[in-house]
C-alpha cells in the first residue's frame, strides 16, 4: 500500500456537480475500488494516508499546551465537584449490592456499548448517536496521540501497519460522527421534536457545532502536507476545540457522557424497584436529604431526550406530569437546595415537582423502561408519594376513602367480604384446603367487579376443563398493590404480612391468578417482608396448555399488553400464544414493550376523574382502529378501563372485549357443545 | 289521672311529626296487650300546643297531657327532660314509649337516666308473651345482622322505649275519645343550658348526594337526555335526590355532581332506585352502602342485580310511570 | 383546650356475626375488631378543633379488654395526644358487653372525671349495639349540657356553638358553655388514614390504664339474640307494568319505609 485512496464523500451542495444531497453517508474504498454511485466529489484526490502534523514545537509553545490543557481540565474540575459533591453527599443507598455483576456488566454491554436501547427505541436518532458514541471511542486513541504529538511524543506510527489502518479507521468514523451530528442537529433545531423541549438548547448547538469541527479538523489533516502552516493550524483548532468542549460538559445535558456510563451500570437491577424504608425517620422522599446517591446519579445523567415524556400516558393526555421534569426537578433541587436539606420536594420551590403531578403517574412505567441513560422514574415518583403519604401530606378525598377501604374492608373497592363469599357459593369454588395443586387467587376484581368475576369464572372453566385440581382462599384480602403505587407502606406493610400469612396458614405452594398487578406485587414488593408462594398470572398457565386449548378460527383479535405483565414482568409471548388459540391476532401500532397504558394502574383507577383526555379513551381508540374485531385483555383493570371506554368511543359497533380466559373458556364451550352435537354458543 | 303507658308524642311546626302517631299506635298495642290504661303527652308553648291536645283527644286514650309553657315554646334537652320527669314522677306510668326521632335521641336517654332507668331504644317489635313476665322489646343488633330482645327488670321502676320508623302503623292508631289536662312544669331558666338557633337548610351550592335518604339513579339504559323526564318524575314523586352512571354525566346529560360511582360521589341511601344502570364495579362501589336496593332494566343478566333486593326486569319506559303514578295514587 | 374522645372498639363493618353459646350475646372470638366509625369522626373533629386552635389536647379513652389498645394505638397515631384504656374483663359479668348501657356511661364518665376536660366528644352511636345512648347518658351523669348529632364544632367565646343536624336535611346552631358533652354525627368532615409516622409516633405517647369499677346490676335484660329470619336475597316482582308498580309502591311503604 503506497498511501493512496479514494475518498468518496457525499456532501451537500457540491459544485461540481450541482446537485443537493442529504448528506448521509461516505464510503472508504482502497484503491481502484469505484466508490458508490452516489459518490459524487473528490475521487481524483490524492490524499497522505499520514495525518499531517504540525512540525515539533517549540518549548514556549509546549508550554502554551500544557497550560490551555491544565486550564480546560481545571475548569472541567472545577464545574465537576459540585455535581460529584451532591451525588457523593447523597444519602447512601442502604440496599444497594453490586450483585449481580454479571447482570450488570450484560446490562453494560447491551445498551451502553451497544446502544441497543437507543437504536431500538428511536432508530434512526438512535443509530445517529450511537455512531457519534461509537466514534468518540474510536477517537480516545487519536485523541490521546493527538495530544501527544504536541510535546513530542506521538505514539501511532503511520508507518506501521496499525497506525496506518488506525488513521483511516478513525477517518471513517470521523466521517460518521460528523454526518450524525450534523443530522442530530437538523432534528434538534429543524425538526424539533416536542419532547426535546419547547426551548430550543443553544448549548445543544454549540455542543454539535464543536464535534463537528473536532471531526473536520481531523479529516481535513489528511488532506494538508504533514509540518506545515495548514498542518499547524488545523492541529491547533482541534486541540482548543477539545479543551473548550471539556469544561463544557459538566452543567449540561452532555455530563451524561461522563455520567451515563456509570448510571446504567450501577441503576437498581430490578424494574419499579422501591427501597425499603430504613430506621424511623424514613418516609420516603419528604426532603433532600431523602434523595439518595442513586436517585442524584440518574437525575444528573438525565440527557433530557424526552423518551419519558412521549412515553408517558399522563404527559401525553394533558396532564401536569411530565416524567422528565420531574427529574429535573430533581436535579434543580440539588443545585439550589443541595442535598441534605429539610426543604421539602414536593410543593416546594422547584415548580416540576408538585404533588398534582406525583399522584398523575399511572406507574406504567413506559418512562423507566424507555430511559436511555438508566434513570428508573418509579422509584423517585412513588418515593414521593410514600414521602406525602406517610407523613400524611397529601389529602385527597379518593385516596383516603381507598386508604380506608383497605383499612376496613380489606379490599380496594371497599366491598364486604360477604359479596366476596356468597358469588364463591354460587360458582362452587372449592376452598383450598392442602390438596389442590393450585390456590386459584381472585382478587379485588375478581372477587367483586362483575366483569372480574366472569373472567375468574372463565379462568376456573378452562382449569376445570383442563383437569388441574385449584381451591380458592376462605378469606382474601388486597395484596396492597395500590396502597404499594400510592406510597402507603402502613397499609401495604400489613396487607403484605396478612397475605404472607394467609398463605403460609392454608399451606399454599403455588398460586395463579388473573390479575397481573396481584402478581407483581405479590411476586417482588412482598419480598420485604416475606417469600410468597410461587405465583404466576393466568396467561402463563394457559400458554402452558395451549396445546389443549381448541383452535378456533377466523375472529381477528388486539391483544392489549398490560403494563404490570409486559413491562414488569417481561411477559409478552405467552398470552399472545392464548389468543393465537382463539383468532388471529392483530397488533396495535404500540405494542410489546411500548404497550401504551389503560390508566388504572399505580392506584389511579380509584382516584377519580382525571384532568385532560382519558388515557384508556386513547388506547382503546387506538386499539378499535386496528379494525380487529375483538380486543383481547389479560388484565381485569385494563378489562374494566377499557368497558367504560369502549361506551364512550366505541361508536355504533364497538369490538368485543374479552380477556384471554374468557377467549380460552369459549373455544372449550364451543368444543362441548360441538361434542354435544348442541349448536355453538357465544 | 294515671296511666301505666305514656306515650310522648313530638310536634313539627304547627302540626305533628310524622311518627309520632307511630309511637301512639305502639303506645295502644302494648297498653292493650298489658290491659293497661294508656295517655298521651304533647310539650311546648300552652296555646301552640291546644289544638294538638284536643286531636289527640279524638283518640282511643285515657288521658291526654298538655304540658305547656314558655320555656318549652322550643326544644331544649334540659326543658323537656325537666318537664317530662315531673309528669312521671306524678303520674307513676310503668312504660313510656317514644318516637326514635332525632329529638327523642338528644333527650330521652338524660331523662332516664335522672331515673336511674335505661331506654330500650329503636325498638322494631313489642312482644307480650304473657302478662306475668311482661313484655319484651327486639332492636336490631350490627346493623341488623341480630335480633336482639330485651325486656325491662327494675322493679318498680318506669321502663322507657323508644320505636324504630315504620315499625308501627300510623294509620292503626285506634280513636276514641279522652280528656285533656294541662301540667304545668315548674321550669327555672337559669338552667336550660343550651341555646338553640332557628333551623335552617344550608345554601344547595353542590348536591350532597351523600345525606339523601332516597335516590333514583340513571344509567344509559335511559337511551336519550329527553327521557330523562321520566326519572325526573320518579324522583319528584319518591321526594327523591337524582342521581346518574358515570356515561349519563359524560354525556352531559346531568352534571358531574350528581355522578355515583367511584370517580362521583358515594352515597347511602335507605332506597337507592337503579333505572336502565347494568352495575358496572364503579358505579357498585359508590352505592353499596344503600339500605335498599331496587334495579329497574331489560337485561336480566345485568350485574346490577346480584346487589339489588327487588328487581324488576322489564322495559323502563313503561314500568317507571306506572310507579310514579302508583306513588302519586 | 382540653377534649376527651370516648371511642369504642366494635367488630368490622362486615364481619360474619355469630350468635355465642350463651344465645344472648355475640360470640367474640374470631371477629376482627376497629373503631367505631362515628367515633373516627369524634376524634377527627377533636384533631380538627386542636388544630385549628393551635394548641390543646385530645386524649382517647376507650374501655374494654386488652384488645382495645389496638383501637387506641390507631387514634395515637392520627393524632391523639394521650390514651387512658379503662381495663374491664374478656368475659363474665364485669365484661363491657354485659353492662347495661348506664354503667357503660358510668365507666366513661368516671374516667372523664379525672381528667377535668372543657369538652368530652363520643361519636352519635355504636356500630354494634346500636344504642346511641351512651354520650348523652355520660353527659347527664357528668352533669355537663351535650347536644347530638353534631356535625361541627366552633368556640364561641367563652362556650362553643355547634351545628347539629336536625331531620330532613334541616340544621340547626345550638350555643351552650362548657365544659359540654357532644356526640357526633359521621359524615361531617374527611377522616385521616393512619400514616406511617403517626404510627411510629404513637409509640411514644402514653397509654394509661384505668381499673373499671365492678359491674353494677342491669336495668335492662337480653333475653335473646338471633339472627333475623329474613335473608336478603333479590326479590323479582313480574306480571305488568301497573303490577310491578303495585307490588313495588307496597314494598317501599312497609319495609323499606320510605312513603
Amino acid at each position: 500500500m503506497n498511501g493512496e485512496l479514494r475518498l468518496a464523500v457525499f456532501i451537500c451542495g457540491d459544485g461540481r456537480h450541482g446537485k443537493r444531497c442529504g448528506g448521509s453517508a461516505i464510503v472508504a474504498s482502497p484503491r481502484g475500488m469505484e466508490a458508490g454511485v452516489i459518490a459524487v466529489a473528490f475521487d481524483e484526490l490524492k490524499v497522505s494516508m499520514s495525518l499531517a502534523e504540525p512540525a515539533a514545537f517549540p518549548v514556549a509553545e509546549k508550554v502554551l499546551l500544557a497550560a490551555v490543557i491544565v486550564a480546560s481540565l481545571g475548569v472541567f474540575a472545577w464545574r465537576l465537584s459540585p455535581i460529584a459533591r451532591n451525588v457523593l453527599r447523597s444519602k447512601k443507598d442502604t440496599d444497594f449490592s453490586l450483585r449481580p455483576v454479571g447482570a450488570r456488566v450484560w446490562k453494560f454491554f447491551w445498551e451502553v456499548l451497544c446502544q441497543a436501547k437507543v437504536i431500538e427505541q428511536r432508530p434512526l436518532p438512535g443509530l445517529a448517536h450511537a455512531f457519534v458514541f461509537w466514534g468518540f471511542l474510536a477517537f480516545a486513541l487519536v485523541t490521546l496521540n493527538h495530544i501527544a504529538v504536541g510535546f513530542g511524543h506521538g505514539f501511532l506510527q503511520y508507518a506501521g501497519w496499525f497506525g496506518t489502518f488506525y488513521v483511516m479507521f478513525a477517518a471513517v468514523w470521523a466521517l460518521l460522527v460528523a454526518v450524525s451530528i450534523a443530522g442530530l442537529f437538523i432534528r434538534r433545531f429543524v425538526v424539533r421534536p416536542r419532547w426535546l423541549g419547547a426551548e430550543v438548547s443553544v448549548e445543544s448547538g454549540v455542543i454539535a457545532g464543536l464535534i463537528f469541527l473536532l471531526m473536520a479538523t481531523y479529516l481535513a489533516a489528511l488532506f494538508v502536507d504533514d509540518g506545515g502552516g495548514a498542518a499547524l493550524g488545523l492541529w491547533w483548532v482541534h486541540t482548543l476545540v477539545l479543551l473548550v468542549f471539556l469544561p463544557i460538559i459538566p452543567g449540561t445535558k452532555h455530563l451524561h457522557l461522563v455520567l451515563s456510563p456509570l448510571t446504567v451500570f450501577l441503576k437498581r437491577p430490578e424494574f419499579s424497584q422501591l427501597p425499603k424504608l430504613e430506621g424511623d425517620d424514613d418516609f420516603g422522599l419528604v426532603a433532600g436529604k431523602d434523595l439518595t446517591q442513586l436517585i442524584a446519579l440518574q437525575a444528573y445523567s438525565c440527557v433530557e431526550c424526552g423518551r419519558c415524556t412521549e412515553h408517558c400516558p399522563a404527559s401525553t393526555t394533558g396532564k401536569v406530569l411530565n416524567p422528565k421534569e420531574i427529574v429535573l426537578g430533581v436535579r434543580s433541587y440539588l443545585n439550589t437546595e443541595g442535598p441534605g436539606s429539610e426543604v421539602a420536594l414536593l410543593d416546594g420551590a422547584q415548580p416540576a415537582l408538585s404533588m398534582e403531578a406525583a399522584f398523575e403517574c399511572t406507574t406504567c412505567g413506559a418512562c423507566e423502561f424507555q430511559c436511555p441513560v438508566g434513570v428508573q422514574h418509579l422509584p423517585v415518583l412513588i418515593g414521593l408519594r410514600r414521602g406525602a403519604v406517610n407523613t400524611g401530606a397529601w389529602e385527597d378525598k379518593y385516596g383516603t376513602k381507598l386508604f380506608l377501604a383497605l383499612e376496613k374492608q380489606g379490599n380496594s373497592l371497599g366491598m364486604s367480604s360477604t359479596e366476596r363469599d356468597k358469588f364463591i357459593a354460587k360458582q362452587e369454588f372449592p376452598i383450598f384446603d392442602g390438596s389442590q395443586e393450585y390456590c386459584l387467587w381472585l382478587g379485588c376484581m375478581g372477587s367483586y367487579d362483575p366483569k372480574g368475576r366472569e373472567i375468574v369464572s372463565d379462568f376456573a372453566r378452562v382449569m376445570r376443563a383442563l383437569g388441574t385440581q385449584f381451591g380458592v382462599l376462605k378469606k382474601e384480602k388486597c395484596t396492597g398493590d395500590p396502597a404499594r403505587r400510592l406510597g402507603n407502606d402502613l397499609l401495604f406493610g400489613d396487607l403484605a404480612e396478612q397475605g404472607l400469612k394467609a398463605f403460609a396458614m392454608a399451606g399454599v405452594k403455588k398460586i395463579v391468578t388473573i390479575c397481573p398487578h396481584c402478581v407483581r406485587t405479590m411476586a417482588t414488593d412482598w419480598l420485604e417482608y416475606g417469600v410468597a408462594p410461587e405465583i404466576e398470572h393466568h396467561s402463563e398457565f394457559m400458554a402452558r396448555h395451549a396445546h389443549l386449548l381448541p383452535q378456533q378460527k377466523g375472529e381477528s383479535i388486539v391483544y392489549h399488553d398490560p403494563c404490570y405483565l409486559g413491562r414488569y414482568q417481561d411477559v409478552y409471548d405467552e398470552p399472545r400464544a392464548v389468543v393465537a388459540t382463539a383468532g388471529e391476532l392483530v397488533e396495535a401500532e404500540r405494542h410489546r414493550e411500548r404497550s401504551f397504558c389503560c390508566g388504572a394502574g399505580g392506584g389511579l383507577a380509584f382516584l377519580g376523574e382525571e384532568s385532560g383526555e382519558r388515557v384508556s379513551h386513547v388506547r382503546a381508540k387506538e386499539l378499535i382502529a386496528t379494525g380487529a374485531q375483538t380486543i383481547g385483555t389479560a388484565c381485569p383493570f385494563c378489562n374494566s378501563m377499557f368497558r367504560d371506554a369502549l361506551g364512550a368511543v366505541g361508536g355504533e359497533a364497538p369490538p368485543q372485549l374479552l380477556d384471554i380466559a374468557q377467549l380460552a373458556a369459549r373455544g372449550l364451550a364451543m368444543q362441548t357443545n360441538d361434542r354435544d352435537g348442541k349448536p355453538g354458543e357465544n | 289521672m294515671s296511666s301505666n303507658v305514656l306515650v310522648v308524642l313530638e310536634t313539627k311546626g304547627a302540626g305533628w311529626h310524622r311518627m309520632s302517631f307511630e309511637a301512639l299506635a305502639a303506645a295502644q298495642k302494648l297498653s292493650n296487650e298489658l290491659g293497661m290504661s294508656c295517655s298521651a303527652v304533647v310539650l311546648g308553648e300552652g296555646a301552640a300546643i291546644a289544638p294538638l291536645a284536643a286531636e289527640l283527644a279524638t283518640k282511643k286514650l285515657n288521658g291526654v297531657w298538655a304540658v305547656g309553657d314558655s320555656l318549652l315554646a322550643e326544644y331544649t334537652a334540659d326543658g323537656w327532660v325537666a318537664a317530662l320527669q315531673q309528669l312521671i314522677v306524678e303520674t307513676k306510668p310503668k312504660f313510656v314509649v317514644l318516637p326514635h326521632t332525632y329529638q327523642v335521641r338528644d333527650f330521652a336517654p338524660a331523662l332516664a337516666t335522672r331515673m336511674g332507668e335505661v331506654l330500650i331504644g329503636d325498638v322494631t317489635a313489642i312482644e307480650v308473651a304473657d302478662a306475668q313476665s311482661g313484655p319484651f322489646f327486639v332492636r336490631q343488633w350490627m346493623q341488623g345482622k341480630l335480633n336482639a330482645e330485651y325486656r325491662h327488670r327494675s322493679e318498680g321502676g318506669v321502663c322507657f322505649l323508644s320505636v324504630q320508623a315504620g315499625s308501627f302503623r300510623a294509620d292503626a292508631v285506634a280513636p276514641g275519645s279522652a280528656e285533656v289536662k294541662t301540667f304545668a312544669p315548674k321550669l327555672d331558666a337559669a338552667k336550660i343550658r343550651t341555646k338553640p338557633g332557628e333551623p335552617f337548610r344550608e345554601a344547595a351550592q353542590t348536591v350532597d348526594l351523600s345525606t339523601a335518604a332516597v335516590i333514583v339513579s340513571v344509567g344509559r339504559g335511559i337511551g336519550e337526555q329527553d327521557n330523562l323526564k321520566l326519572v325526573e318524575d320518579l324522583a319528584s314523586a319518591l321526594g327523591a335526590e337524582l342521581a346518574a352512571s358515570r356515561p349519563i354525566c359524560d354525556a352531559g346529560w346531568l352534571p358531574m355532581e350528581r355522578q355515583v360511582g367511584s370517580s362521583g360521589q358515594t352515597v347511602a341511601p335507605k332506597l337507592y332506585l337503579a333505572v336502565g344502570i347494568s352495575g358496572a364495579i364503579q358505579h357498585l362501589v359508590g352505592m353499596k352502602g344503600a339500605k335498599t336496593v331496587v334495579a329497574i332494566n331489560k337485561d336480566a343478566d345485568a350485574p346490577i342485580f346480584e346487589v339489588a333486593d327487588i328487581g324488576v326486569v322489564g322495559d323502563l319506559f313503561e314500568v317507571v310511570p306506572a310507579i310514579t303514578k302508583a306513588i302519586r295514587g | 383546650m382540653k377534649i376527651v374522645v370516648a371511642v369504642k372498639q366494635v367488630p368490622e363493618r362486615d364481619a360474619v356475626v355469630r350468635v355465642a353459646a350463651d344465645g344472648r350475646s355475640v360470640d367474640e372470638s374470631d371477629l376482627a375488631w376497629t373503631m367505631n366509625e362515628p367515633d373516627a369522626y369524634a376524634l377527627e373533629e377533636a384533631l380538627q378543633l386542636k388544630e385549628r386552635a393551635g394548641d390543646g389536647e385530645v386524649v382517647v379513652l376507650c374501655a374494654g379488654p386488652e384488645r382495645v389498645q389496638s383501637t387506641l394505638r390507631e387514634a395515637l397515631a392520627k393524632g391523639a395526644d394521650r390514651a387512658v384504656h379503662v381495663v374491664t374483663p374478656e368475659d363474665g359479668d364485669n365484661a363491657l358487653m354485659c353492662r347495661d348501657t348506664l354503667d357503660v356511661a358510668r365507666l366513661l364518665a368516671d374516667a372523664v372525671k379525672g381528667e377535668s376536660p372543657d369538652l368530652v366528644l363520643t361519636g352519635l352511636q355504636s356500630d354494634d349495639l346500636g344504642a346511641g345512648q351512651t354520650g348523652v347518658v355520660m353527659a347527664e351523669l357528668l352533669g355537663v349540657p351535650h347536644a347530638t348529632l353534631v356535625l361541627h364544632v366552633e368556640l364561641a367565646g367563652a362556650g362553643i356553638k355547634v351545628k347539629r343536624e336536625l331531620e330532613d336535611g334541616w340544621m340547626q346552631h345550638v350555643e351552650m358553655p362548657l365544659p359540654a358533652l357532644l356526640t357526633i354525627q359521621s359524615g361531617g368532615n374527611r377522616l385521616r388514614y393512619a400514616t406511617l409516622m403517626g404510627i411510629k409516633k404513637a409509640r411514644q405517647k402514653e397509654m394509661r390504664e384505668a381499673p373499671a369499677a365492678a359491674a353494677a346490676k342491669r336495668v335492662d335484660e337480653v333475653l335473646k339474640v338471633s339472627p333475623p329470619t329474613r335473608v336478603k336475597q333479590t326479590e323479582m316482582l313480574t306480571g305488568s307494568a301497573d303490577e310491578i308498580a303495585a307490588k313495588l309502591v307496597e314494598k317501599l311503604r312497609f319495609e323499606v319505609k320510605v312513603l
